[in-house]
């Protein structure tokens, strides 16, 4: 659960009651209405374009092709710049690129996971820009999702420009798992709202 | 769809895919974008699509509670909106609650289709959600998102940093590289904004 801000920070102190309390309902609705979630990239953009809208498409599976190709686009083009970068002797075995959600739409990250090693760890490295700096004390976590359920990587810090983080765990990726990244809240078990996600 | 633009590091641009297109510039109302959708209008249909697949995509996953069967029933509703936009009837009211009653019935089809009751009556239209708080839930939810996404992009983002980013006004400034003040003063027109938007009932 996010914790909402503080409105009277937000707006203030020297509106009218009236306004005041008309901002305060708007305040009240976006608390009980949460955040919207993100769109898939299948629903990126209107299906059919207005011609005939979805007359004959086969619903997921157009979406599907195109989520496939910008995926293929985009894992090429971040891999390539990842490739050749610091970590250009990292052996990847698989590379899973991340975007901003709505929060952080200009966040971007790729994920690059290495081999198990003989004691059962899976080595990664991490590199992501577009995220905020966060206060002292404050950090960005790492999370794979699978089943519904959130499995903690890590925390990290950001600097300007790209940061690249490497990190170890001890889970047995699949092929469905999902990743997000989220910012470090104290004595919360539950990640907060994603700022990147697969 | 064409090529990312580049940083110069090499990376591209966030993925357009993150965000949805910004309406605010454009005046029509949803009840007039219907009103062309049913002339066949595919601009139209777009600027709506725009306006409403987040928040169609939030109800029928809140319905549907899978991501998947969600996706599917987006595009359930708006081959609806294509096929039936021509029966809305302005004069009758608003189209975010005509809109909200045919994305209910995709959803409702949907899980029918798929064997399971649907766990709401189909309602004509939002106006009487009825006594399930969960109904009065979703309509403000659907409100909300839809207001959310008539703001310039400027606003919204202030107002999603704000209140599912975690990031304090100050954190916000530095993060856009924007003055605070510059953040409060935005923070406040976006709500009175949606204040405004809220209160016409997203005509």
């Amino acid at each position: 659960m996010t914790v909402p801000p503080n409105f009277r920070d937000l707006v203030g102190h020297d509106l009218s009651a009236e306004e005041r309390a008309r901002l305060e309902r708007v305040h009240e609705l976006l608390v009980e209405a949460g955040p919207p979630p993100e769109l898939p990239p299948s629903l990126a953009d209107a299906p059919g374009r207005g011609e005939e809208p979805l007359a004959g498409l086969p619903r997921r599976r157009a979406g599907a092709v195109l989520s496939l190709a910008a995926a293929i686009a985009v894992v090429a083009f971040l891999g390539g710049y990842v490739t050749g970068f610091r970590h250009s002797s990292f052996d990847a075995k698989r590379e899973v690129p991340m975007h901003g959600t709505s929060v952080a739409p200009r966040a971007q990250g790729v994920i690059k996971l290495g081999k198990q090693d003989s004691a059962g760890n899976w080595p990664m490295v991490v590199t992501v820009r577009g995220l905020p700096r966060l206060p002292e004390r404050g950090y960005y976590e790492l999370f794979v999702k699978r089943d519904g359920f959130f499995l903690r990587c890590g925390n990290f810090n950001v600097k300007a420009g790209t940061t690249t983080v490497d990190f170890s765990v001890p889970y047995t990726f699949e092929r469905n798992d999902g990743w997000i990244v989220t910012r470090w809240r104290r004595g919360e078990q539950k990640p907060g709202p994603a700022l990147l996600t697969t | 769809m064409s090529a990312a633009p580049t940083l110069r590091s090499g990376l591209p641009v966030a993925l357009r895919l993150a965000t949805i297109q910004v309406v605010a510039a454009d005046p029509m109302t949803d009840g007039e974008l219907i009103a062309r959708v049913g002339e066949g209008d595919s601009g139209a249909f777009e600027l709506l699509y725009g306006r409403y697949a987040r928040p169609v995509f939030a109800l029928a996953l809140r319905r549907l509670g899978d991501r998947g069967r969600a996706e599917d029933a987006v595009q359930e509703t708006f081959a609806s909106v294509w096929r039936s936009a021509r029966s809305y009837r302005q004069e009758r009211g608003p189209g975010a609650p005509w809109l909200y009653a045919v994305a209910r019935n995709a959803i409702v089809d949907r899980r029918r289709a798929l064997g399971e009751p649907p766990v709401e009556p189909v309602e004509e239209a939002a106006q009487d959600p009825g006594p399930p708080e969960r109904a009065e839930s979703s309509w403000t939810a659907w409100r909300v998102h839809r207001a959310l996404a008539g703001l310039p992009e400027t606003e919204r983002r202030l107002i999603e940093l704000a209140y599912w980013g975690e990031l304090s006004q100050s954190e916000i400034a530095e993060f856009l590289n924007i003055p605070l003040g510059t953040v409060k003063t935005r923070t406040r027109s976006a709500l009175g904004r949606l204040a405004d938007l809220l209160e016409g009932e997203l005509s």
